[in-house]
């Protein structure tokens, strides 16, 4: 029976038809608001709030667009984000591969501990570390500039980079870097010729979150970026906002502008999503 | 192996994040036992603050919106890496879609949401009656018992793509030797998920739900910005109490309080779940 | 080894980041003024500084999203502006945080001022904030639903039973005659129910603020008005996730016919549907009482922290000016010299402008925020319909009262 031998050498899987569905859900389910934000973006004042809702605008318009680009401080902005968010998740990725290479494959006194450290800056609420974050940045002299918020995201950012990237290194098996042990290889070699290629889709997956979560951060941007030459985007957000009023065509518009280029990022990110270890490279 | 190499791969990170949080978990413990004029006032700032009802009423809020939101986040997240796994056309757009609910920024995502289950304007009860689900609109929002379900729906929908991508990492990860030695014993799909894949990504799994755990007991951006905590304190959890105390009534000091004593309890299920975690048998040492 | 000095080096790099202090040169006053009235504020910077050559005015635009926070992060860190616009509701608690300058110095002429809003920023005796911008709430109407309903829209209802009638002839399928507010942020149901609660002769507090007495009768029946309309249909049924910016969205679409707000939504209400016929009038009282509203509006003040007082000190003097104060303010100006200006002559403005005079502050007490957050969750219970008006207040009234020791 060839079709039998053809797929027992082929990979099962899921069902077409499960995938057909389960994928319609799940875009629908991602979508939905998205679509509707997208929607918003394109109406007229007087579209935006009817009773109906509609979907699809009578007169739909670009206004919304030409007035993030060319008449707000959106563009300026998303240069600052562009920034900030590189600079935090760059030197907080770099400081987690080392830190879950250390807890990944190694034993020492007290990781518990520290691995449990590494999380403090998260179990305290935001509400309670406002006031003293804001003297530590005055003290250190980073107020108002591109530092102080890249060094305060690493609170948000490291958690996040060193657990995850622990948990990878943890699923590489260790004898292949006790073979790379035996020919030679140093601890830092190992880790850069060995384990970092073979959890690349980790890596990938990190790194996305980590820039996702310093781009959308709003609180400690209000407070510790007060000069429009430091402000990141969530705050030209919020700029579309005055005290009895709400510019929702442009918010809605802006959130396109903030949104799209970043999964438009993660498309092209996609090959790298490819494990190292699919290619084989486990002996056997 | 035991030696000290592996505190000093780990100082960098421990160094940055020790200079950030010293002073702030210094500066919220004194505020904790002392008054606004800075004296010591032992514990009477957490007798204050433990006594008024809406302190236990925001506890139990804040137990189901943590479970809830986990529990569905987890399940949906890893369904969705197991589909994102497969081969098929058009995946890469797939995966990228199921970023979008984390990319929205929270305040937007939030407002948007509220606006979607309003009762008059919203998209949802428009199509609900549209299609014969529903005789008449529902106030999701106003409801007692459908607004503190509706924020747990809406945080699940902004994290489960969190879940999804992490797990989906952990399966690219997965050695196909593996798969390989399990369908020469003639094992079918589900073999292979319950056998392959679940165990391997197992850390994956405890290192996210860890994480989200301490996201869904810090996050307040969804339920500040559609209810403030209403109505009449359904949706109130610590964390916007907190807020409340330190912002709205610049009460900095019982905001400490209620922030240490969180930070204790937290603390400890951190501890129990690292203790669980270097007991599991995925973890190689 | 090698491990150990690239863990080194990292450290340090991170620590030697870039010390780029920001330093507020001599004669630098840093103000935050909000973004809606930015242009106008960069206006006035420039004049002062023409006039003022060894002062500079830098401005740092606020948002309303998340102003508390950040304005109280500054203070509390020592780390503030030298000027901050803030609502005058908050200036009694940095007065007593010991976060801002008194100004008794800066201002001169009390006598010209609102009183009402002077009291607001008054405290033990000294005057610690400047209020420049006051406004309050009137009725909003649609003049094209009073006529479908057969009322006379030039002769809007005077008293709470007229009110009631009018929303009742007025509501039908899909619309309901008055709007009121049940959710989003606090003050937004506080500015539209506790008005009533006064004008029947109740109030939160006693006046000596020693006693809570909102189960008192005259607030309890005012709370009942007040809930009423939704309780009685002739409010949305989204009453309890609307704020005041919903209830204008509602009032545009057409599914509400008058609702409680300030002038600061006319024009926007204009800009989404030119076509809608509006009319405002003074919020109605009971029968043979006077009408009331919460003064509310915008004043300067100066942080202990500021870098340069005595310039700001100047700046503000300027700002305090009869012109400067009427060309700023988004609504009506504190002083009452400014409202002469051409620009309040508005027929539209009218019955705004004359609910001024019935403006009165909120209590001045530290726990007044959590006060009314009991209130507004004792408002929340009744629309649910978990209690009654008088049980309600009655649970309000025993939070309110723990919270005065």
């Amino acid at each position: 029976m060839t079709a039998a031998a053809s797929s027992r050498l082929r990979r099962p899987g899921l069902g077409t038809p499960v995938i057909i569905v389960g994928a319609l859900l799940l875009v629908a389910v991602c979508l939905f608001p998205f679509v509707w934000m997208g929607l918003s973006s394109i109406k007229q004042l007087n579209e935006l709030y009817t009773i109906p809702p509609r979907w699809w605008p009578d007169n739909p318009t670009l206004a919304n667009y030409y007035k993030v680009l060319f008449q707000s401080r959106i563009p300026r902005y998303f240069l600052n984000s562009v920034i900030i968010s590189v600079g935090s998740t760059g030197l907080a990725l770099i400081l987690a591969i080392f830190a879950a290479n250390g807890f990944a494959r190694f034993r020492f006194r007290g990781r518990s501990f520290w691995q449990a450290f590494i999380l403090v800056g998260q179990l305290l609420p935001t509400a309670a570390i406002i006031v003293p974050l804001f003297i530590t940045l005055k003290v250190l002299g980073l107020v108002n500039t591109y530092w102080g918020l890249i060094l305060v995201y690493m609170i948000i950012t490291l958690p996040l980079s060193v657990w995850m990237l622990t948990s990878y290194f943890k699923a590489i098996p260790i004898e292949l870097e006790e073979a790379a042990i035996i020919d030679g290889a140093s601890r830092v070699g190992i880790l850069f010729r060995i384990t970092l290629p073979l959890s690349m889709p980790g890596i990938v997956a990190v790194l996305v979150y980590a820039f996702i979560t310093t781009w959308n951060e709003f609180i400690f941007a209000l407070c510790f970026a007060t000069d429009s030459t430091v402000k990141t985007l969530p705050i030209g957000l919020a700029e579309f906002s005055t005290e009895f009023n709400t510019d929702w065509g442009a918010i809605m518009a802006a959130s396109m502008v903030m949104t799209i280029p970043i999964a438009l990022l993660f498309l092209v990110f996609q090959k790298l999503f490819v494990g190292g270890l699919t290619a084989g490279a486990t002996k056997g | 192996m035991r030696s000290n190499a592996g505190f000093v791969f780990v100082l960098p990170a421990l160094i940055v994040l020790f200079m950030l949080i010293a002073y702030p978990v210094a500066y919220t413990g004194v505020l904790s036992v002392t008054n606004e004029q800075g004296q010591f006032t032992g514990l009477q700032n957490f007798a204050d603050v433990l006594r008024p009802r809406v302190t236990t009423q925001a506890l139990w809020n804040t137990l189901w919106w943590v479970g809830g939101s986990i529990v569905f986040q987890v399940i949906l997240g890893v369904a969705a890496a197991i589909l994102l796994n497969q081969n098929f056309v058009g995946r890469a757009i797939v995966r990228s879609i199921a970023l979008i609910p984390w990319v929205i920024p929270g305040i937007v995502a939030a407002t948007t949401w509220a606006w979607m289950f309003h009762t008059e304007f919203g998209i949802i009860n428009h199509m609900l009656t549209g299609v014969g689900a529903l005789d008449e609109p529902i106030g999701w929002l106003t409801r007692g018992n459908t607004v503190l379900p509706a924020m747990i729906a809406i945080n699940v929908w902004k994290l489960f793509p969190f879940v999804a991508i992490m797990v989906l990492a952990g399966l690219q990860s997965i050695p196909q030797e593996l798969y390989e030695a399990a369908r020469v014993d003639g094992a079918s799909y589900w073999d292979e998920v319950r056998h392959i894949m679940l165990p391997q990504i197992r850390p994956v799994i405890t290192a996210v739900t860890l994480l989200l755990v301490i996201w869904a007991l810090n996050s307040i951006t969804i339920i500040y910005a559609i209810t403030k905590g209403g109505p009449a304190n359904r949706t109130l959890i610590t964390p916007i109490q907190i807020f409340r105390l330190a912002f709205e009534n610049v009460e900095f000091n019982q905001a400490a309080a209620l922030s240490v004593m969180f930070f204790g309890i937290v603390m400890i299920i951190v501890f129990i779940y690292i203790r669980a975690l270097a007991n599991q048998p995925g973890d190689n040492q | 080894m090698k491990s150990l000095k690239i863990a080194g080096l990292l450290a340090l790099s991170v620590l030697s980041s870039v010390a780029t202090t920001t330093l507020a040169r001599a004669g630098e006053v840093t103000w935050w003024a909000p973004n809606w009235g930015e242009e106008r504020a960069k206006d006035l910077a420039k004049r002062f500084m023409a006039a003022n050559p060894g002062i500079t005015i830098k401005m740092e635009v606020t948002v309303s999203n998340g102003l508390p926070e950040r304005v109280l992060t500054a203070m509390r860190s020592g780390a503030a502006p030298d000027i901050i616009e803030v609502q005058h509701g908050w200036v009694n608690g940095y007065a007593q945080g010991d976060l801002i300058l008194t100004l008794d110095d800066v201002i001169q002429d009390k006598a010209d001022f609102n009183k009402a809003a002077l009291d607001y920023v008054t405290w033990n005796g000294k005057t610690w904030g400047i209020p420049y911008r006051i406004e309050t709430h009137g009725v909003i109407y649609n003049k094209d639903h009073f006529r479908e309903a057969g009322l006379d829209p030039d002769k809007p209802p005077k008293t709470w039973d007229e009110l009631v009638a009018a929303a009742k002839a007025m509501t039908k399928a899909g619309r309901s005659g008055f709007g009121i507010t049940g959710g989003g942020e606090v003050g937004n149901t506080i500015f539209r129910s506790l008005p009533f609660i006064w004008m029947n002769g109740g109030d939160i507090l006693n006046a000596d603020m020693t006693k809570a007495v909102v189960n008192s009768p005259e607030a309890v029946k005012a709370v009942e008005f007040y809930t009423g309309f939704y309780k009685q249909g002739l409010a949305p049924k989204s009453t309890l996730e609307n704020d005041g910016l919903a209830l204008r969205r509602l009032f545009v679409a057409g599914a509400v016919s008058a609702y409680q707000s300030g002038q600061f939504d006319l024009p926007a209400i204009l800009k989404e549907n030119p076509n809608l016929k509006l009319g405002a009038m003074m919020i109605p009282a009971p029968a043979g009482k006077q009408t009331a509203a919460i003064l509310g509006g915008w004043s300067y003040v100066i942080p202990k922290s500021a870098k340069n007082p005595a310039e700001a000190k100047k700046f503000l003097q300027f700002l305090n000016t009869t012109e400067a104060q009427g060309f700023y303010t988004d609504t009506f100006p504190a002083r009452i010299s400014s409202t002469k200006l051409p620009r309040f002559d508005d027929p539209m403005l009218k019955p705004f402008a004359e609910m001024l005079p019935f403006g009165r502050p909120v209590p001045v007490h530290r726990n007044w925020v959590k006060m009314v957050q009991a209130y507004f969750d004792g408002i929340q219970r009744i629309l649910l319909g978990d209690q009654t008006a008088q049980k309600a207040m009655d649970q309000a009234n025993e939070e309110i009262q723990a919270l005065l020791k």
